[in-house]
């Protein structure tokens, strides 16, 4: 599972390359050796559908849909009303409320500081206190 | 809308309650609710057809905690698989426990933990086969949260919805859930290995979801000596 998640982390530290990248394989490979871990979390009880995988000290607000594939790294926080499939979340990430995450990678230490957003098949990252400050790679 | 009305709309949804609703957002209230049904019919008929596109048999199955939906799955998965790519999704506000029960007889599962959700909806299941090939199976079960009241407001998408409530729950459960055996297509009273012992009035339960939903089929079955499962299968079309 590590081995995959480090790949993925090579790949979308060079945003131009994103594109071009095998990134959806790698994805559809971590995903099919995605485990169940769901009992470390912080917060309210969101739903998952399985596989899910959180590290430790994840936190979730209120009304969270987490599944099926979904990957929370350390220390990272969803807000309230959040769902969440297909997709690999590193480190230290703050997801706002009101996120529609389907299909994306989302960097270590980002921040999004805002409410609402749907998005599918990208990479984002950066810290964005506004919607239209998001740094967002299709692929 | 402000994003604080929102808020408020949508807790009061959570409840289910539109009396709660202050005048000025009961409109609202009210529209939101219709909406939300509406969405869960569309999305379980689209999975009806995906399910119906690739000849897979779909079955959902309801009823409360300890009726034995679980055992019954057991014992049904256990000679289905021997024929059949079988696929089992359950539901559960936590744990994994049925699901580990279950694959042990070699199907499938996945498992949906709802937290404070009371039941299952037809998104759910959409969200699971979104990712999954559904030419690999041939008959798939969906084990709701045990539960008698909620599911009924949301159907799934499946050829069929069996109800199952067992006698130890008393002769009345079947007359005191309506909407449930209405909306279901199977009743199953479970546990009748236990009629002599506890002197359970079972033909009155049989009487009550007929008088309910005429079409229904009722079968008495034990989960635990095995009685009627070859019923219950063929019931099942199997
Ligand atoms: N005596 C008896 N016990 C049963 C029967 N079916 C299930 N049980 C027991 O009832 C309990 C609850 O069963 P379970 O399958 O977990 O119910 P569920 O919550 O509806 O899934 C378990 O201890 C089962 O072994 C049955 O037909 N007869
Ligand atoms: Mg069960």
């Amino acid at each position: 599972m590590k081995q995959e998640l480090t790949k993925i982390e090579e790949v979308i530290v060079k945003p131009e390359e994103i594109k071009e990248s095998n990134i959806q394989e790698l994805m559809d490979t971590f995903f099919s050796k995605l485990k169940n871990r769901v009992d470390n979390y912080i917060g309210d009880y969101p739903t998952f559908i399985e596989p899910v995988y959180l590290e430790d000290n994840v936190k979730i607000g209120d009304d969270v849909l987490l599944g099926p594939n979904v990957y929370i790294g350390a220390n990272s926080e969803i807000s309230d009303y959040v769902e969440i499939s297909n997709t690999i979340i590193f480190d230290n990430v703050k997801i706002g409320e009101n996120f529609k995450l389907e299909n994306c990678i989302v960097a270590k230490d980002s921040s999004f500081n805002f409410t609402e957003l749907n998005v599918k098949k990208s990479v984002l990252m950066g810290v964005a206190n506004l919607k239209n400050e998001l740094q967002k790679i299709g692929f | 809308m402000p994003n604080k009305e929102k808020l408020e709309i949508s807790r009061i949804k959570e409840v289910e309650s539109t009396n709660l609703a202050r005048d000025e957002i009961r409109d609202e209230v009210i529209e939101t609710k219709k909406a939300v049904e509406r969405d869960n019919n569309l999305i379980a008929d689209k999975i009806h057809q995906d399910f119906l596109n690739n000849s897979i048999k779909s079955f959902d199955i309801v009823g409360a905690i300890g009726a034995g939906k679980t055992a019954l799955l057991e014992k049904i998965v256990e000679i289905l698989t021997q024929k059949y790519r079988v696929l089992v999704i359950c539901g559960d506000i936590t744990t994994r426990v049925d699901a580990d029960r279950i694959e042990k007889h070699n199907a499938e599962t996945i498992q949906i933990n709802t937290g404070r959700e009371c039941a299952l909806n037809a998104y759910h299941i959409h969200q699971i086969i979104k990712n999954k090939n559904l030419q690999n199976y041939d008959v798939i079960f969906i084990e709701n949260v045990g539960n008698l009241i909620c599911p009924s407001e949301f159907v799934l998408g499946t050829d069929k919805r069996i109800t199952v409530v067992s006698i130890t729950e008393g002769e009345w459960v079947i007359e005191k859930h309506p909407m449930l055996f209405k909306m279901s297509d199977i009743a199953v009273i479970n546990k009748i290995d236990l009629k002599e012992r506890l002197g359970t009035n079972v033909e009155k339960m049989i009487n009550d979801a007929k008088k309910f939903n005429p079409e229904i089929e009722v079968i008495t079955t034990s989960a635990k000596t095995g009685e009627n499962m070859d019923k219950l299968l063929e019931l099942l079309g199997f």
